[in-house]
């Protein structure tokens, strides 16, 4: 499930050095053995594409437009994702832990970040607004 | 109106949009009473319930002098969608990541 405030959130452990796991990030054709094929370079500012299948129902033409606007080898890396109608940012974070490499994975956007300050009270996650999406819709389909 | 969901996308992006979303959930209410949670002023919350009856999230109804506002769920479902389809993106190509390390050799 999403992660409170929107974002989907991964990590997992790889036991391979942090430099050996930048080099797949970071290297357009390792990157494109488990992604997808790209133009990517490792230098803020480079514009790049990823190609994949079209989903015209979806609005998406089969390429993702990214910048990248992170990049601190071999911990940190950042670059926009805007794909179909979604404007969006995926972030890796890389950690050495023990004989290998834990990887942050973040993909946010799908609850960008905003003036916190016109709330009051807590915030509300997309845990709870879709899940009272979830009941929402199926009163919604029992009365149709 | 789209049917690709930009429209639903720019609403949702704003958190007192999202917020608005989330107290309409709970069934249609009075601009006032959704007011009531925010620290903005009146016609500011009514910018925001523009938005997102552009983008099909909400309808509105006159009560007597009241606006009143019910959230449209089917709307959400281009949201929830996307994020369900990079959920099981990220899964899967990690998953391909671990795999190519693991072919690439000694680290």
């Amino acid at each position: 499930m999403t992660g409170g405030t929107g974002s989907i959130r991964r990590e997992i452990f790889l036991p391979h050095s942090p430099e050996h796991v930048w080099r797949a990030l970071t290297d357009s054709e390792r990157l494109a053995e488990w992604l997808m094929p790209n133009d990517f370079e490792p230098r803020i500012g480079h514009r790049f594409t990823f190609r994949t299948q079209p989903n015209p129902r979806a609005g998406f033409d089969g390429v993702v437009h990214c910048e990248v606007v992170e990049c601190s080898p071999p911990s940190r890396l950042a670059y926009s994702w805007a794909a179909g109608p979604l404007d969006s940012r995926v972030s890796y974070r890389l950690e050495p832990e023990a004989e290998g490499t834990r990887l942050f994975l973040e993909h946010s956007g799908f609850d960008p970040a905003g003036p916190e300050d016109v709330w009051r009270g807590a915030e509300y996650g997309w845990t709870k607004m879709l899940g009272a999406l979830e009941g929402v819709v199926g009163e919604s389909a029992a009365r149709a | 109106m789209t049917e690709h969901g930009a429209e639903v996308f720019h609403a949702i992006s704003h958190p007192a949009r999202r917020r608005m979303l989330d107290l309409l959930a709970g069934g249609e209410l009075a601009v006032s009473s959704i007011a009531e949670g925010f620290a903005m002023s009146r016609p500011a919350v009514s910018q925001h319930l523009r938005v997102l009856l552009h983008a099909g999230l909400v309808t509105e109804r006159r009560s007597g002098r009241e606006r009143r506002y019910r959230l449209v769920p089917d709307r959400l479902v281009v949201v929830r969608d996307w994020i369900a389809h990079y959920e099981r993106f990220w899964d899967d190509h990690l998953e391909q990541l671990r795999d190519h390390l693991s072919s690439e050799g000694a680290s």
